[in-house]
């Protein structure tokens, strides 16, 4: 399946700045989440509460795009649609060129609360996911697989510990070890890094990238945030929704900034500050920004 | 670390000593009242010295040691509770997982529960044909409830973040009752099987001194008629102490499997 080129794209695989075929490879594949005219209802007590109406979205293969919005505008849904957890009244997604019709192990959560099983181990948490997305591999390399993620994440020493024992930053670190140990070809966050202080959630940006970089960049992440920094450091694109009830797409804002980037220098971009004036000024139309 | 444990077990032992007495006290205060009539601490002790000397004779059905009543009593308690849990738990679970079910049950446990185990064992008889079987059907049908409650209450209130996990995961009906339902239920379930057994050890005594035989019951009714009222005495103390035990024992076992605790 081939999809048709863009301008854009066609003058992109002109320049000399692609000489890789993996990213030809890249921008030829179908796209990795296409979201098509998706709108979900709720029943509530006072009727149908419509939380997201009539939104399209494609995600290319190894595409960072972030969601973001104030409270309530349904980003978390959206990103639910993707997952499964959460099925569109109308339209539909297509995640991997297959039709979302739940949870599957080609997706890969991390939750917003970590989501770890209190009473099971480090190790067993991420053994269970393991257990339950490989049917058909032995004990040992079901292990094997544990072992490599977490030490990945620097947390092998801690295998044993239950998580109750552990830091914010690293219960994170579990949940997202958890989520590339299942071999995703999506990874899904949703506000992964709300709950952690600013210096562990600049640890864990680095860490995630670092991941991903490590995976030659092929898995697609889509995340949920409300923090414009976090944002436009990690994605390639970041995607604005209006307020609920009925939130549709703002706009999408492109990340031109190259890769490897470097938290430090990155604020000195002249187009970081042009990137964020942009974003905020979307997110804080209603609202002043000043004191006075 | 150690010291302090040391400092609370020492008083924890002064403090039970301390309230035994008070109880003996108040004991005895009540024998000088009654003029004697009830017996005291001392004149129960020495009948206690004599029962406990030998406590597993046996001469014929109406004349047996206080360890055997005991044991035979013991004995029905963890059948009729044994019998009742098998019940609960499975159809807690059932109740807790389902809305439905809920529905469907809730209504037949909340005019159930309160019935009186007295009540029930005139059916007991009829349907079982024997005292014996009567006593460990109310022991059943009475103590049930708490552990059919709070199981249900503990799987309906499993936070849906470890839901979510079941889901996002993919895991297996087995995986989720043996990884997520059962480690979270556990600790309602055992506060539920912890008051079922309090219950069920309540109900003994009122069993067996209807259907008679055996059984710390029966040995209380015997003794009454035996008017030995030291006996009598020495038995309430027997099915407190037991009692303690008990609760004791699932307390601990409670503890054992707090996973908030660790």
């Amino acid at each position: 399946m081939m999809k048709n080129l863009t301008q854009e794209e066609l003058e992109l695989l002109q320049t000399e700045e692609i000489e890789n075929k993996d990213e030809i490879a890249k921008l030829l594949a179908p796209p990795a989440i296409k979201i098509k005219n998706v709108t979900v209802s709720f029943k509530s007590k006072k009727g149908l509460y419509t939380a997201l109406k009539d939104i399209s979205l494609d995600i290319k293969k190894g595409e960072i795009i972030s969601l973001i919005g104030h409270s309530g505008c349904g980003k978390s849904t959206l990103m639910n649609t993707i997952s499964g957890m959460v099925s569109p009244t109308s339209g539909e997604v297509i995640a991997n060129e297959q039709l979302v019709k739940g949870p599957g192990p080609d997706r890969g959560i991390v939750f917003q609360n970590y989501s770890l099983l209190p009473w099971l181990t480090v190790f067993q948490n991420i053994y269970e996911a393991v257990d339950s997305s490989f049917k058909n591999i032995s004990k040992e390399d079901k292990k094997a697989i544990v072992e490599k993620n977490l030490k990945m994440v620097n947390l092998w020493e801690h295998q044993h510990k239950l998580p109750g024992h552990l830091s914010g930053g690293m219960k994170q670190r579990v949940a997202i070890a958890r989520a590339f140990a299942i071999n995703p070809k999506i990874l899904l966050l949703d506000e992964p890094f709300g709950a952690l202080d600013a210096l562990t959630k600049s640890a864990m940006h680095i860490e995630l990238l670092k991941l991903w970089n490590l995976d030659n960049r092929d898995k697609t992440i889509v995340m949920v945030t409300h923090d414009i920094e976090e944002a436009i450091f990690l994605s390639d694109r970041v995607v604005v929704l209006n307020n609920g009830p009925a939130s549709t797409i703002k706009e999408i804002v492109d990340i031109p900034l190259e890769r490897p980037r470097n938290k430090k220098e990155i604020v000195h971009h002249p187009k970081y500050k042009e990137i964020h004036d942009r974003l905020l000024s979307l997110l804080i139309d209603k609202f002043s920004i000043s004191d006075y | 670390m150690k010291n302090t444990f040391v400092k609370n077990t020492i008083g924890q032992i002064i403090s039970f000593a301390a309230s035994m007495l008070l109880l003996c006290l108040i004991w005895q205060g009540i024998t000088l009242l009654t003029k004697s009539e009830i017996p005291g601490p001392i004149a129960t002790w020495q009948v206690a010295k004599e029962m406990f000397a030998e406590p597993f004779y046996d001469y014929g059905p109406n004349d047996k040691g206080i360890g055997l009543q005991l044991t035979a009593s013991l004995w029905r308690v963890f059948l009729g509770f044994g019998i009742g849990s098998l019940i609960a738990i499975p159809l807690g679970i059932l109740m807790g997982s389902s809305k439905f079910m809920m529905r469907l049950f809730d209504p037949i446990v909340q005019i159930l529960r309160p019935v009186s185990p007295l009540a029930w064992f005139p059916l007991g008889l009829l349907a079982f044909k024997a005292a014996a079987g009567a006593t460990i059907f109310i022991i059943t049908i009475t103590s049930l409830w708490p552990t059919l409650i709070n199981t249900s209450f503990g799987v309906a209130h499993i936070p849906q973040d470890h839901k979510n996990v079941s889901k996002a995961f993919g895991f297996s009906k087995l995986k989720y009752l043996t990884k997520i339902l059962i480690p979270y239920t556990l600790p309602h379930m055992i506060t539920g099987l912890r008051l079922s057994i309090g219950i069920a050890w309540m109900v003994i005594v009122a069993g067996e001194m209807l259907s008679g035989g055996s059984g710390i019951g029966f040995f209380v009714w015997d003794s009454w008629n035996g008017l030995s009222l030291e006996k009598i005495l020495v038995a309430i103390l027997i099915i407190g102490s037991v009692g303690l035990l008990l609760d004791k024992f699932f307390n601990t076992l409670k503890m054992a499997f707090a996973w908030e605790n660790k």
